[in-house]
């Protein structure tokens, strides 16, 4: 494996294996939890990403916990729409951003699974992660340590290294070698009591980005053809945030958001969120949300190219790169059946919740999501 | 405003806040709440970890759909590509 990191994930498992074996801590007969979504994507574009996500947590002995996390994703992206040979054909094919190789005219079809695990232990938690679709993998392994420094504030430190191999499939118009990348991420996060009913919490957090950066199927016109898109190779991703939450008289809260970005493409981008929790019933309770984000562009992105050589040797057709604002507004509903707990047991572990989040940004692009998802007390 | 400009004036909003958080972990939380009186704290509605599955599956949709990434307090993962 690449990177000398297979010994420290081999290390990885085999830790969370033996502290999840009985004979280190034993398993607490009650208090774990199931929790199973369906998540449904599809955009303007008519791409779709169908979900199954479940996560698993179990209480250990010791102030102990394990979780585990599995994501099943089917993603399509369609067929070009154009006539055969039109000149739209051709500039759908050559800018795709999909795997072109012999029929366009079809949708193209894959499969991500994606795994998790983490093991908390007081105050400490270590995990890891791993992904695997037709052309790429990714894995990651993290550690988190957190303290209460007085009695209202906690603070928290991440960090973690994840390292992923890119491997394009055949494509007619792009012939990008097998590539890797890694990412170094730390962060701290505080989190602070302000009062009887105010929660705040602030944190920083930087990313260092190595490798392949670009996608390796789109194609940009640059002096009068199209030559692959190429971005640069090393990436200092820096962010802030505050989160502000209040609970209300009225048995509901309001949550504050606020984010600002940087690195050192030339994106600088601020995000504002806010969030309100309503209960109507003891067990009914409804979540409004609405986002609003904003940036500017990286240095080397232009939507015309003079010459092959682009921006200092950069060349992007990805709208990501460009100004760009966004809003996004979410509904979901949530519903605790613990009022049927006296008469139905089974039914009185459960909870059931439906959400669903319109998002759209100005480059004409829109995306509905709609999540369902049940989650299950074991005892 | 130049590239360099928007740049260094990021940088001094991120170090503005970092200092204001240092100031924040320093000012004691005189107006902190005692234990008795944290039972809206603790709801279901005020969590912050309650959010942190769902804030992590929409860091991955926006990723794939916005230039930034972050604010959810941990690491992401996953290719950025559809």
């Amino acid at each position: 494996m690449k990177h000398g990191c297979a010994p420290l994930t081999t290390a990885l498992v085999l830790g969370l294996a033996c502290l999840a074996t009985p004979g280190r801590a034993d398993v607490v007969s009650d208090g774990s939890t199931l929790n199973s979504m369906v998540r449904y994507f599809v955009d303007s574009g008519h791409v779709t990403v169908r979900s199954l996500i479940n996560d698993y947590a179990l209480p250990l002995e010791g102030d102990a916990a394990l979780t585990v996390h599995w994501n099943n994703e089917h993603v399509t992206i369609p067929a070009i729409q154009a006539p055969v040979g039109s000149p739209e054909a051709i500039d759908a094919i050559t800018t795709a951003s999909r795997p072109i190789s012999g029929n366009a005219y079809q949708d193209y079809v894959k499969t991500r699974n994606e795994f998790e695990g983490s093991l908390t232990k007081g105050p400490a938690a270590v995990d890891g992660y791993y992904s695997i679709e037709e052309d790429f993998v990714g894995r990651q392994v993290g550690a988190h340590y957190n303290r209460d420094l007085m009695s209202a504030m906690n603070l928290a430190v991440v960090g973690s290294y994840g390292w992923d191999d890119i491997k394009p499939l055949p494509d007619d118009r792009t012939s990008t070698p097998p590539s890797e990348r890694t990412t170094k991420h730390v962060s701290a996060v505080g989190t602070q009591i302000l009062g009887p009913a105010s929660l705040l919490r602030y944190g920083l957090e930087l990313n260092v980005v190595d490798g392949l950066q670009h996608n390796p199927y789109r194609n940009v016109f640059a002096g009068g053809t199209h030559v692959p898109e190429r971005h640069p190779d090393h990436r200092e991703r820096r962010d802030a945030f505050v989160k502000f939450n209040q609970y209300l008289p009225n048995r509901s809260s309001m949550k504050l958001d606020y984010r600002l970005y940087n690195d050192d493409w030339g994106i600088t981008s601020h995000e504002i969120e806010t969030d309100l929790d309503q209960y109507i019933t003891h067990s009914f309770s409804a979540h409004y949300e609405y986002r609003y984000y904003t940036q500017t562009r990286a240095y080397f992105y232009q939507s015309e190219y003079a010459t092959v050589n682009g921006v200092d040797g950069y060349l992007s057709g990805d709208y990501r790169m460009n100004v760009l604002s966004s809003h996004l507004f979410g509904a979901s509903f949530h519903m605790d059946m613990d009022a049927l707990a006296a008469s139905h047991t089974f039914f009185g572990r459960m909870a059931v919740w439906l959400n669903y989040e319109r998002y759209f940004n100005s480059n004409n692009y829109s995306a509905d999501i709609l999540e369902t998802g049940l989650d299950f007390h074991f005892q | 405003m130049t590239h360099a400009r928007r740049r260094t004036l990021a940088s001094s909003l991120i170090t503005a806040l970092a200092l204001a958080a240092l100031l924040g972990l320093g000012s004691g939380c005189a107006a902190n709440a005692p234990a008795y009186q944290r039972e809206h704290l603790v709801d279901r509605i005020m969590s912050f970890d309650a959010d942190a599955r769902a804030s992590a599956r929409k860091m991955k949709t926006f990723e794939a759909r916005e230039g930034s990434t972050g604010g959810v307090g941990g690491a992401g993962g996953g290719c950025a590509c559809k």
